[in-house]
């Protein structure tokens, strides 16, 4: 059989390892905006949950802090072959979980086949449905045969739903069924992961304490993780989050509001950090031909929506908006995908063309359009407002109605809007998630937008089992040049996440999906 | 005999106001538009993955069937689970009301302590420079919404001068108060205000009220007439007030839970809306309800002994 070598473990060289000294121990205190909910890597579903996540639950890949590839993670290396239909995996010899019992072969299938199975795997589950079965022919070989040759699956792996969890101790716990026993499992969760949780005081803090097991060796040579705790405490406020750091009380807070990454940025007692983020803020647009209510929809002409673009001066809704942070799309998904194409700005600001496209179609007159906003977002006024005035030139009215955000849900499920704000993130570092929900009709008729392209849904079809990395990059990019030209949503533009610091903190980590990495982090003294 | 029998006919009253609260409740979550199960799955949710959720979480069943379950379970006081937390709203409810009841109750108090002397001090100077300052706090405190005091006080006394730590909550009885004392202050100011404002034009009632003027012409010490005459009559609607602003001093501690970082019931309601977690809304609606009655039952108990009129 013809093998081909995908990675080694040579690869760890590749990996951010800092140089300088690092201080071993103490406590990190994290101020977040919300809270987890549920601790089960396959019913981890909110983004509070996907960002704790990989502290807990090592997987068999990681991601690379640039999103842009996987590093080995509890596999040492990998081989697939030829027809790409089954993935072998050496694991790490003496791999444990953080309360000292050993992570085999079986673990691994266990875990994977539950997340995998459309009955257990939960919401995420779609991200490993090419898995058809896991073996797992001794203890340090993992064996994954694939329905269909999948060119994301070592991305997949390196997501949170695909974390590793001990099969023994889920099936220890109490409860009937495989979902009771999660349940109970996840009040006091086990991983491999760099941390385990210490304890959880729901909505006021959480601790997590360093896994004693854990593989991963630092700059030092000792293993990983440096810190001895790190203590996510709950701050729902910005502002009061903001106060606690200033008053010494957590060494880092995390959204931080654009309109106050200046005044942090000259603190000279803080590091303020914008992770880039694998986030786009557009608008959704209904592109129907007529909407619920009966009432023709001029959204359903393309010359409309590409002349609303071209009318939308994206830098100075970045300026109003984001306070100048955030950068223009460049295509429907966030640059840090891989297989993003951009060629800079799309629909640059032209109201002469605008004007000309409009006055192309049959809506040369003008018309209204409705924008359901979450009531009592702040960003989402200013969206509001300064499409108002920059489409006032067209002819366009835009209304804008407030909604309180499950209400609003409501009405996107049940295709029942005219235009939407809408922000979007990244699960995994490809771009198949976000290609399947924007341009593949069968899925969710492209986020509810009605629009289709038969062509980008063959071209995706055939992306999603396209193993030649030459090959699927230029399906891509056929993909995001024909979403471009029929502009099926108002482009606008990506976010970082704001981070701030006290000078201590060092090496703290957030990657473009979101996750929190402490594995390296530590307090200098 | 007697007395057993009125307090009976409360508690029956109680009892009849929580199932109506209970029925509003369910009927108003459930003509929400949105559930749960789209709630959780967000924007990405396909039409399968809705439609299972559904089914696990038994929303695909007849309304009434689930109306009828919702009732079973109260009769049983077992208030269901938590569809997102997936843990009992018992335990929830549990973990987080001692830290609202703390706060309210200590708010409370501090609404208290502030009102009566200084409402004295502006009756007794009626017209006076005191009286003015007084009433000009009152107003202040009242126009300033909560959550603007609650920042100012945690930017000056807590970030500011470190008297106080800024929001959070403490690991034992006595660090609870210390943490808890910003936030009472930030929820009692206006309720003080309003107490102030109604103690103060009843005292000076009460004040110019014959029966004073015959005490004091009896020949009775002042702070007797005072204490004895004009502050227990003077009471009655203080006291009505503070116990028709119990309900509301729990709806401001939804802000001050979430201004000061405090794990409240005030924060568990407003999350539970907007994820549609029907389960813990109805309960903890329901607690609510019980706590406001008994809080209501205590106050006419209290009126009643300040004023024998009203027990006939």
């Amino acid at each position: 059989m013809h093998r081909r070598t995908f990675l080694t473990v040579t690869l760890l060289a590749a990996m951010s390892v800092p140089a300088r000294a690092a201080t071993r121990g103490g406590t990190l205190v994290y101020g977040r905006q919300t809270d987890c909910i549920y601790l089960d890597p396959v019913h981890t579903a909110q983004n509070a949950d996907i960002w704790v996540s990989l502290n807990l639950y090592d997987t068999l890949t990681q991601p690379a802090h640039d999103g842009k590839s996987v590093v080995p993670g509890l596999a040492a290396s990998w081989e697939v072959n030829q027809d790409g239909k089954t993935m072998t995996f050496k694991l790490r010899p003496n791999l444990k979980f953080a309360d000292g019992s050993p992570l085999t072969a079986d673990d691994v299938k266990w875990s994977l086949e539950r997340a995998a199975d459309k009955a257990t795997g939960g919401e995420f589950q779609f991200l490993l449905a090419s898995i058809g079965g896991v073996d797992a022919p001794d203890d340090g070989t993992v064996i994954i045969r694939l329905k269909r040759p999948d060119p994301a699956m070592l991305q997949a792996l390196a997501t949170f739903n695909a974390g590793i969890v001990p099969s023994k101790l889920i099936m220890a716990e109490p409860g009937a069924t495989l979902d009771d026993k999660s349940k109970s499992f996840a009040q006091h969760p086990v991983g491999s992961g760099p941390f385990t949780l210490k304890s959880w005081n729901r909505n006021s803090e959480m601790v997590l304490t360093r896994n004693p097991h854990y593989w991963k060796s630092g700059a030092d040579g000792q293993p990983l993780p440096y810190l001895d705790n790190v203590r996510y405490v709950i701050v729902p406020d910005d502002a009061t989050r903001i106060l606690k750091l200033k008053a010494g009380e957590i060494d880092a807070a995390e959204f931080i509001p654009y309109s106050r990454v200046a005044e942090l940025k000259a603190d000279p007692r803080l590091n303020m950090v914008l992770f880039p983020a694998a986030q786009v803020n557009y608008f959704t647009l209904n592109n129907r031909p007529t909407l619920k209510d009966g009432t023709k929809n001029p959204l359903n002409d393309v010359r409309v929506r590409q002349a609303l673009n071209h009318a939308t001066d994206k830098q100075a809704l970045i300026q109003v908006v984001t306070y100048g942070i955030g950068t223009s799309e460049q295509s429907f998904m966030p640059a840090s995908t891989p297989l993003s194409f951009g060629n800079g700005p799309l629909y640059t600001y032209d109201l002469n063309k605008a004007k000309a496209l409009l006055a192309q179609s049959d809506w040369a007159k003008g018309f209204e359009i409705t924008l359901y906003t979450i009531a009592g977002n702040a960003d989402d006024v200013a969206k509001a407002t300064a499409l108002q005035q920059m489409w006032a030139p067209l002819g366009v009215r835009l209304k804008v109605q407030q909604m309180e955000s499950a209400t609003r849900l409501a009405h996107y499920n049940g295709a029942d809007f005219q235009m939407l704000t809408s922000l979007w993130t990244n699960d995994i570092n490809d771009p198949n998630e976000i290609t399947s929900l924007f341009c593949y009709y069968p899925t969710i008729q492209n986020r509810h937008s009605g629009w289709d392209d038969p062509v980008i849904d063959k071209l995706f079809m055939d992306s999603q089992q396209e193993l030649d990395p030459a090959k699927r990059a230029a399906q891509y990019k056929e993909i995001q040049e024909r979403y471009f030209a029929a502009a099926p949503i108002i482009f606008g533009y990506e976010v970082p996440y704001p981070v701030a610091m006290a000078k201590k903190v060092k090496d703290f980590v957030q990657i473009p999906l979101g996750n929190n990495i402490f594995a390296g982090t530590y307090l200098a003294s | 005999m007697h007395l057993l029998s009125i307090l009976g006919r409360r508690v029956l009253q109680i009892l009849a106001t929580v199932l109506l609260v209970a029925v509003l409740v369910f009927t108003l979550m459930h003509m929400l538009p949105g559930d749960p199960a789209e709630a959780i799955l967000g924007d990405r949710g396909t039409t399968e993955a809705i439609a299972r959720l559904h089914h696990e979480l038994g929303l695909d069943r007849p309304i009434p069937v689930q109306f009828w379950e919702f009732l079973e379970r109260i009769a049983t006081l077992d208030l269901g689970e938590s569809v997102t937390m997936r843990i009992p709203v018992t335990q929830l409810i549990a973990d987080r009301l001692p830290n609202t009841l703390l706060l309210t109750a200590m708010a409370a108090i501090l609404a208290l302590l502030t009102a009566v002397p200084l409402a004295f001090l502006a009756a007794l100077r009626e017209g006076g420079w005191a009286d003015a300052i007084i009433r000009g706090f009152s107003q202040l405190s009242l126009s300033m919404p909560v959550f603007y005091i609650g920042l100012i006080l945690l930017i000056t006394l807590a970030a500011g001068l470190r008297w106080f730590p800024v929001g959070g909550i403490g690991n034992s009885f006595m660090q609870d108060l210390y943490y808890l004392f910003l936030p009472a202050l930030t929820l009692a100011l206006s309720l003080s205000a309003i107490l102030l404002r109604n103690l103060r034009s009843s005292l000076i009632e009460v004040l110019h009220a014959e029966f004073v003027g015959f005490a004091t012409a009896k020949g009775l010490r002042r702070r007797v007439v005072l204490g004895r005459h004009v502050l227990r009559n003077a009471s009655i609607s203080a006291v009505t007030l503070l116990g028709l602003h119990v309900g509301s001093l729990v709806g401001g501690a939804v802000i001050t839970e979430t201004v000061f970082g405090i794990p409240g019931v005030g924060r568990l309601m407003v999350d539970s809306i907007f994820s549609r977690d029907y389960a813990v809304v109805q309960g903890l609606t329901m607690v609510l309800c019980v706590l406001v009655s008994v809080v209501f039952l205590a106050v006419d108990a209290f009126q009643a002994l300040l004023d024998p009129r009203i027990s006939t």
